[in-house]
């Protein structure tokens, strides 16, 4: 729509004015904040509840760990891209699987065919995860496995087997495995959650992983809770946090009721946040979460050690104000986003790529992302102090009231039965729906403004832009080897360790079944035959026509 | 009374992202429609099936992780196969440019990419079905 010549001076001659002074989660803003709007100072950064960040020294002593997420296609195409981006200026590497073996299917599966290898690499044999760590030392580059339970323990298994192999001992591992099986598809939506796996059973193995990781990997993040993708689902900055809390705590419950002690394994905890594109909103909300889970470990869950009460957070730059018009624009949207991401004090970062409105990212908007970084860390002045928003009236007051709606939620959550009660009972799934429909609806309106899409809209547009391809033979390519895979190895000894899984499962349903898939994936039994005897023995079937 | 013209929605293919479709659905049910919403998960088999049982005016798919070519490649001849060609094809979600045009010289209907407003839609989906 053009906008007529006479909105156009009428616009001038009043000047231009917001639509509203709301936050994107819904607070209304003051004219101006001053100092009695901050009851108390805060502590230092790096001092209990760590609201200014959990070290003293912040960015000073080593700043975030520049981790793009990346992978696609074959394991060897990833492993090129991981070298590429290494060189490039990555600092960690943040690897995503695609989508069958996030679902547990191996690429010659029927439903698997047209998926394979498109969004995250293609991994189903131990051969593969050699294939993708090839040259990469993994007591020295630090990894974040972006994949969840029960196929986050055969995963995890190829990982220890892999680092063996390489000479590195388990107990020198250093990265995080996502591990979380209500988060990690597509954030909480029910049907990702049970589709293709019972989801009791799947928070069960991904306690086991999480033991077996403590015992032999201390170094190791055993989780990864995922509030970006609660948030990429649609909803506000409040319920990202409540959610990713209340479902924290219902994995520490499992775990404390196997007898674990809450300082063993809480530090070895983390969290993988969003930051939309409302800065100042941002930037308080990962003070206040740092405030409410330092809180939540000492006096709900009785932590001890400080390191448990210590929030870390990886960030991904949300997607959601990404657009496919204009595209250039989200170069200017990314740049203000991983600046808040920083100013909230966050410990990695993944700047999402401009180009996210049409495909993955190509090398060159891979790049553009690490500079993007690199500026903001070497050039911007930011990190030379630690918490350099600390004390600003508005951030401060933002970071009390952010706080105090999600302990609302949190509670209302709790009263309910927790997370997973709700998430059962589509209460969750209920709440989304609505706020994604709010959202969209606030776009439409007007209410939230999206530069190129609901203002200075160009019909028409002819969009410039570099496509990432994938190599037109490619999931050809992967049915073929895994077909092969499958005739060539000794399938004795496969069968056999299968058959001890789905004795233990199917006899011994409380204990940790992680070395009996340690074992089955030594014994190259793939990926998808893991998953598949996991499913038989709890006389799980995948549907479909 | 008039019937409500029907509309047949589902994602086809693994992927489970799920919000742009979830509110393409509402905006089409507020607007009067019948939709039928299928979830994550189908195979195009099932989704013609479905379109045979629902005896569905449309159908709409939508796709992110770029299997969209795929499998509206299979879904339209699979409606070839059934004697189902009446049946226009929509999709909505990431599609990069010349995927867009492939997708309409494959017989899609239409195609609508991020940002795509409510009204836009709504009017298509409207000329599609008078026509």
């Amino acid at each position: 729509m053009k906008i007529s010549d006479k909105v156009q001076y009428d616009r001038y001659l009043k000047g231009e004015k917001l639509p509203h002074f709301r936050t994107l989660s819904g607070i209304e803003m003051k004219e101006f904040y001053q100092r009695d709007d901050k009851q108390n100072d805060e502590p230092p950064p790096g001092v209990h509840p760590f609201t200014r960040g959990i070290y003293k020294d912040m960015y000073r002593g080593r700043l975030w760990t520049r981790r793009q997420q990346s992978g696609f296609g074959s394991p060897l195409e990833s492993n090129r891209l991981i070298h590429f981006l290494l060189n490039k200026g990555m600092t960690g590497l943040n690897i995503d699987f695609d989508i069958p073996t996030k679902l547990g299917l191996d690429p010659d599966h029927p439903l698997a065919e047209g998926d394979v290898g498109l969004v995250g690499t293609s991994v189903a044999t131990l051969e593969d995860m050699e294939t993708l760590f090839h040259g990469i030392p993994l007591d020295k580059v630090s990894t974040t496995l972006i994949v969840n339970p029960p196929y986050s323990a055969i995963i995890m298994a190829m990982y220890l087997l892999v680092a063996k192999k390489q000479g590195v001992d388990a107990s020198g591992l250093i990265g995080t495995i996502m591990n979380c099986a209500i988060t990690q598809l597509v954030g909480p939506t029910y049907q990702s959650g049970t589709h293709f796996f019972p989801l009791d059973p799947a928070i069960k193995i991904a306690c086991d992983v999480m033991e077996y990781c403590i015992n032999h990997s201390p170094k190791w993040n055993i989780i990864n809770i995922n509030p970006r993708n609660i948030r990429e689902s649609g909803v506000n900055a409040i319920q990202e946090i409540a959610y990713a809390f209340c479902l924290a705590s219902e994995y520490i419950r499992r775990l404390l009721a196997r007898g674990m002690e809450i300082d063993r394994f809480a530090p070895r905890m983390a969290f993988f946040a969003s930051v939309h594109i409302d800065f100042l909103e941002e930037i308080a909300k990962l003070r206040a979460m740092r405030r409410i889970w330092a809180r939540l470990m000492k006096d709900t869950f009785g932590a001890k050690d400080p390191r448990s009460c210590m929030c870390r957070i990886a960030v991904q730059t949300s997607s959601l104000p990404m657009t496919a018009q204009q595209p250039l624009n989200n170069i200017v949207r990314a740049a203000i986003q991983t600046l808040a991401a920083i100013l909230g004090g966050s410990q990695s970062v993944h700047t999402t790529s401009y180009d996210e409105g049409y495909a993955l990212p190509t090398e060159e908007a891979q790049v553009l992302a690490i500079r993007t970084q690199q500026v903001i860390a070497y050039e911007a002045g930011v990190c030379r102090t630690a918490d350099p928003f600390g004390g600003s009236y508005v951030i401060e007051k933002l970071t009390d009231e952010i706080e105090e709606c999600v302990l609302n939620l949190m509670e209302v959550i709790e009263k309910k039965g927790g997370f997973l009660e709700c998430f059962k009972s589509q209460w969750i799934e209920n709440q989304i729906n609505e706020a994604r429909y709010e959202y969209a609806h606030q776009l439409e309106t007007g209410e939230q403004i999206q530069v190129g899409v609901n203002m200075e809209r160009e019909e028409d547009e002819e969009v410039k832009i570099n496509i990432f391809r994938q190599a037109s033979d490619m999931q050809e390519k992967r049915i073929h080897y895994i077909r092969e895979y499958k005739e060539s190895r000794n399938k004795g000894q496969a069968k056999q360790t299968l058959e001890n899984l789905y004795h233990q499962v199917k006899h011994h349903p409380n204990s940790n079944f992680f070395q009996a898939i340690l074992e089955a994936v030594g014994q190259q039994a793939t990926l998808g035959e893991i998953s598949d005897t996991l499913r038989e023995a709890y006389d799980f079937k995948v549907h479909y026509i | 009374m008039k019937k409500n013209k029907r509309i047949l929605i589902g994602k086809i293919g693994l992927d489970g992202h799920d919000n742009g479709i979830r509110i393409v659905s509402k905006w089409l049910a507020d607007a009067g429609f019948e939709v039928i919403y299928l979830g994550l998960y189908n195979t195009p088999e099932g989704m013609v099936k479905a379109v045979l049982q629902e005896n569905a005016d449309l159908i709409g798919c939508s796709f992110l992780g770029g299997e969209h070519l795929f499998y509206c490649r299979k879904l339209l001849r699979l409606l070839r196969q059934n004697s189902l060609e009446d049946k226009k094809l929509i999709v909505g979600g990431v599609v990069p440019p010349d995927d867009v045009k492939a997708l309409k010289d494959m017989g899609v209907s239409a195609i609508f990419t991020p940002g795509t407003m409510r009204d836009t839609i709504i009017r298509k989906v409207n000329e599609l079905i008078a026509a």
